[in-house]
């Protein structure tokens, strides 16, 4: 009887478990299902690099180009994560080799109450006053590139910083004995040992952080402007993930424009499933380099 | 060559001052402009006024929210708790565990917008479910999957080896090594993996802006009836502009009360979880 429930408790593991794997294939499947009938209409190179989207034929011909979405999300990502990068190290430093252990205890769990705020709240807390600094600043309508970025940025740090930590403390393991035999000073070991030996951890964190930010949808739209325009620091713009937020409301079932917006999802997807199996294979061979190191 | 040493040492001080800064200040701002906002009436009473949302109270919303995040953590929680214990516990062979580990990744990489389409596309318009909770609860569900299975997974992995063999050599099964030893020992983190992903499902809108959330609706009786959200009633407020602005500040308070008091509920009970390993 006993072996019987372990047995069927084992089959039940198994299942849940294929079920979680069948996620990522059901997803991928209706997404793709979805955006496919776009592309008796639209050629794929008209698609990705057609500046005109115009969905709706008021002016008598309709465009599906999401050239600028593309170029925009990913320089609002770049933007976000090069403000972000520099506090974060730096607090990731402070909390590794600072902090003492029962602080760590605390401030941890402090810092990660960032990742808790829900985003439409930062695109509310950013409207009400980055936007407005920004109108004092002589931005024309406030909304723009760059105040987008600096929300993503805050939105960055608490993956960021616990990242980064992580990996600093490991090396700091590794090398602080080392270090302190030899006289040297604890920080000038900081900043000449234990940084340089993480830096390629601390680029994969990153570029995994820039994912993060490129699927960001609410605080993007609602501090980006929202103009189908080249993107510029000071300037409107409009990220994919805010296309199909603003417009899947409005599209009709069935036609072009819904077929075009799951179109502009699958580019979205894809993108982040490069950076994701990237980063998995580059951090593969990170792991056995060190291991042949050691050797 | 000292001030090497010393720049990176101020640097890493005044970052983390300004990281403490940035968290004060988020908090400090939406208590301070919501706190008059906040009465009985505005938590238990529905939205009310010409424009909607501009007197009155957010009570629908709040359990709507409270609706969606259990469907979420239901769907998503076991699923990844049981991916979390096959892969440390089940499978034996290695290229099936990192397949499975580049499946979850991948999965925590979909952005949730696209969540949003495909349970829009699927549950919606295929299975026709229509908006309602079930379906953005499964596109939350999705979300949330990746972040529980990486803790508790987490969490397995620091149970000492030793003591799991000591029990399978003892006679016991598996299941029984789970249930009397595993699970219990890492309560804490499992938990608080809940609560935190549970306060991702909570904030998140874009996945169930067309599936399941509406500007209005009663409070809900079934899983299958469309409800109201909170992010989402925060994000029509503001799309409202100026008039609304009060309510707008009262329902971002409630959110954020919601997610301090369960980040220090998950803080707290992870550090209880019971390490007897450790003390020995």
């Amino acid at each position: 009887m006993r072996k019987k429930i372990d047995s069927a408790f084992s089959v039940l593991i198994y299942l849940l478990t294929a079920c979680s794997i069948m996620a990522l294939g059901f997803v991928i499947y209706f997404i793709v299902k979805e955006a496919l009938p776009l592309f008796q209409e639209v050629s794929l190179s008209e698609f990705l690099l057609g500046k005109r989207w115009m969905p709706i034929d008021y002016t008598g011909t309709t465009a599906f180009g999401i050239f600028n979405f593309i170029v925009a999300t990913v320089y609002v990502s770049f933007t976000a994560i090069i403000l972000a990068v520099g506090i974060g190290l730096g607090a990731s430093v402070f909390l590794s080799c600072v902090a003492t252990e029962s602080m760590c205890g605390i401030l941890y769990p402090f810092v990660d109450l960032l990742a808790g705020i829900p985003s439409v709240v930062y695109g509310f807390i950013g409207l009400q006053v980055l936007v407005r600094i920004f109108l004092k600043a002589g931005v024309r309508t406030g909304t723009c590139v760059l105040a987008a970025g600096i929300l993503l940025a805050v939105m960055l740090l608490p993956f960021l910083v616990s990242s980064c930590s992580e990996t600093i403390r490991k090396e700091k393991k590794k090398y602080e004995a080392a270090a302190a035999a030899l006289g040297i000073g604890r920080w000038y070991a900081i900043a000449t040992i234990i940084l340089p030996a993480s830096w390629k951890n601390i680029l994969l964190s990153m570029i995994l952080a820039i994912g993060r930010a490129m699927g960001e949808t609410m605080a993007v739209m609602m501090v980006m402007g929202n103009a189908n325009l080249f993107p510029r620091l000071l300037g409107k713009s409009e990220s994919i993930a805010s296309v199909i937020a603003l417009e899947m409301g409005t599209a009709e079932y069935g036609s072009t424009h819904y077929h075009a917006l799951y179109g502009a999802g699958l580019v979205l997807m894809l993108l982040l499933f490069i950076i994701n199996i990237g980063i998995n294979m580059l951090r593969r061979r990170i792991v056995s380099n060190q291991g042949r190191d050691a050797e | 060559m000292r001030w090497l040493g010393n720049l990176i040492k101020a640097w890493a001080y005044i970052s983390f001052a300004l990281v403490c800064a940035v968290i004060l200040f988020l908090f400090g701002f939406v208590f301070y402009r919501g706190a008059g906002t906040i009465s009985m009436e505005f938590l238990t009473e529905a939205p009310r006024g010409l424009i909607l949302g501009e007197e009155g109270g957010i009570f629908p919303a709040i359990i709507g929210s409270l609706m969606f995040t259990g469907t979420a953590l239901v769907l998503g929680g076991i699923p990844a708790i049981a991916t979390a214990l096959f892969v440390v516990f089940y499978c034996s062979n290695r290229y099936l565990e990192e397949g499975i580990h580049l499946v979850i990744q991948c999965i925590s990489g979909i952005p949730s917008i696209v969540l949003g389409l495909f349970a829009y596309s699927f549950l919606v318009r295929d299975l026709d479910f229509g908006r309602c909770i079930f379906s953005a609860g499964v596109a939350l569900a999705i979300m949330i999957l990746p972040f529980i299975e990486v803790r508790a997974e987490k969490a397995f992995r620091e149970v000492p080896v030793h003591i799991v063999q000591s029990s399978y050599a003892l006679g016991c099964s598996r299941l029984y090594t789970i249930s009397r030893i595993i699970l219990p020992s890492c309560r804490g983190e499992l938990v608080s993996g809940l609560i935190l992903g549970g306060c991702y499902a909570m904030g998140a809108t874009a996945p169930m802006i067309f599936t399941g959330a509406v500007a209005y609706a009663a409070v809900p009786d079934s899983l299958f009836a469309p409800a109201m959200a909170l992010p989402l009633h925060l994000y029509l407020l503001v799309a409202q502009g100026a008039t609304s602005m009060d309510t707008a500040y009262g329902t971002a308070f409630v959110m954020m009360a919601i997610i301090l008091i369960s980040n220090l509920l998950a803080t707290v009970y992870a550090r209880r979880s019971e390490k007897r390993w450790k003390n020995s």
